[in-house]
Order: structure tokens, then sequence, then C-alpha cells
């Protein structure tokens, strides 16, 4: 909690701090689902400054383990805003996301990512 | 399922082992251990540390070229499971890596060739420069020194041997 998240689509955000996770109180990690504040966003963008939305982390530094015992780590920690129903916000998602998001049940965000590791 | 090399020390990961660094531009650094995730995040070059592969094959320590290195490939199709096939491929990987092991070996042995002589020299040449250490004169080159030996003492030799 309080960790500033880069925000990597087009809904006009671009830096969120994570209030808290949605499911359980120890924060949250790869895949999961956080609520937010917008402190630095794009003018005319479809969020502003101060908003409270939720985003999936779709990268963590911290490494997460997979399925198959070995573990993935990212290079900086992001999120894709979403809304309540877990759809994305934005049109477009940049960079690399983690196929475990198909196991969270956000498979838009993963036919938007660009890449899949 | 595949075997992935890792990044660092080019070892095979087996499934479950393991981390891999996804970096913002999507490269996936996959490392078999700790230890080669560690030494990736001090910024080391694999070429230099010598327990690598690539410092290995970089300094001719290791066998690079040869057929048996051939048979392992990257396949994205996957083969239709024929019984004969898969029968003789095992039969094939037992001989291939005997193969493989007698020629690294004969690579060692080449490699040693000098070894023995090359030591030989730099002993003498410490035994020289410093024959004042020994208390002794080493005026004369180190030869073989022929020990006389009894005809009772080499009857029991030639016992022991039998």
């Amino acid at each position: 909690m309080g960790t500033i998240l880069k925000v990597v689509d087009n809904s006009g955000a671009k830096l969120v701090a994570c209030i808290q996770a949605v499911k359980g109180k120890k924060g949250a990690r790869l895949g999961d689902t956080i609520i937010a504040s917008v402190k630095e966003a794009q003018p005319r963008g479809k969020v502003k400054k101060g908003d409270v939305v939720r985003g999936v982390v779709v990268r963590a530094a911290m490494q997460r383990g997979r399925c198959d015992g070995s573990e993935i780590r990212f290079d900086d920690n992001a999120v894709v805003l979403v809304n309540k129903e877990g759809e994305p916000i934005g049109t477009r998602v940049f960079g690399p996301v983690p196929h475990e998001l198909r196991k969270k049940k956000h498979v838009k965000i993963l036919t938007l990512a660009e890449h899949i590791a | 399922m595949r075997l992935e090399k890792c990044w660092f020390c080019s070892s095979t990961i087996y499934p479950g082992h393991g981390i891999q660094f996804v970096r913002n531009d999507a490269t996936i650094f996959r490392f078999c251990r700790s230890k080669c995730h560690k030494n990736f995040k001090m910024k080391r070059n694999p070429r230099k540390v010598k327990w690598t592969k690539a410092y290995r094959r970089l300094h001719g320590k290791d066998m690079t070229k040869d057929l048996t290195f051939e048979f392992e490939r990257k396949r994205n199709r996957p083969e239709r499971y024929d019984r004969n096939t898969t029968e003789e491929t095992l039969k094939a990987i037992k001989k291939i890596s005997k193969i493989r092991v007698e020629r690294e070996a004969a690579h060692h042995k080449d490699r040693m060739k000098g070894k023995k002589s090359k030591d030989y020299k730099e002993a003498k040449k410490e035994i020289e420069q410093n024959s004042g250490l020994l208390g002794v004169k080493v005026s004369e080159p180190l030869s073989k020194v022929k020990v006389p030996v009894s005809q009772s003492q080499k009857d029991q030799i030639h016992a022991m041997e039998e």
C-alpha cells in the first residue's frame, strides 16, 4: 500500500498510488486487483488527478511463483486501469504482461497486450 | 514442455526450476538458479566469469564444434508420436551421449598434452632460482639416480606383484 505504480494503458492516468488490495489485507502482487488514487494524469484523459480507480497489476518487480514452480519478475511495477466489472478503461496496453492474467479472467488485457511473457 | 537454457551459465533449465526476468522491452532472461540470477543482477559478463559455459567455450576449454551438438535443436512443431521412432530415438540418445563423453575426454587429453613437460620445466626453474633456500648446492641438473637393490629385495617385490 502506498506504492506508486506506472499506468501502462491509454486511459490518461500516468501514475497511481495503491490505496488497498481488493482481496486480502497483505497488499497486492502480480495479477491482483488494487484500488488506487490517480497521482498524475494527462489533460483530457478518461480519468483525472484525484480519482479513485481500480487497476490490475500487470508487472511487478517482486517475483511471483508460477504454476510449474518457477518464478517470474519484471522490471517495474505497472498497472492497467479497469472498471468495477474488470474491463479495461483504456484501449491499448503497453509492454509485456504475464500469461497468468488469463487465470484471473483478464482476457481482454491479454488480447490488447503487445507481448505476453 | 520445453527445456530452456540459462542465460548466464547456459545450463539446461528443467520445468519448475529457476526464475525468469522480463525486461520492459519484453526480452526474457531465464536463470537456472539464484546464483546465476545474482550474478546477472551484479551486471557480470558471463564471458568473463570462469565457471560459465560461455567462458569455457571462448577460451577453448570445452569442445565447441562437434556433430553431437547438432542433434539438440529447438523444434517448434511437435512431433507426432510414433512408437518405433521414439524407441529408436531413446536408443540414439544413449549412443550419442556416450560418443560425446568420449570425444570430450579426447579433447581434454589433447588440451593437456604439453602440461607435464611444462610443469617439470617450471619446477626445475624454481629449484634453480631458489637453490639457496634448500641448503644444498644444486650445481648440476637433477637426473635419475640408480639405487642399488639387493637380490632378496628384488625377489620380495616380485613376490608382492604376484
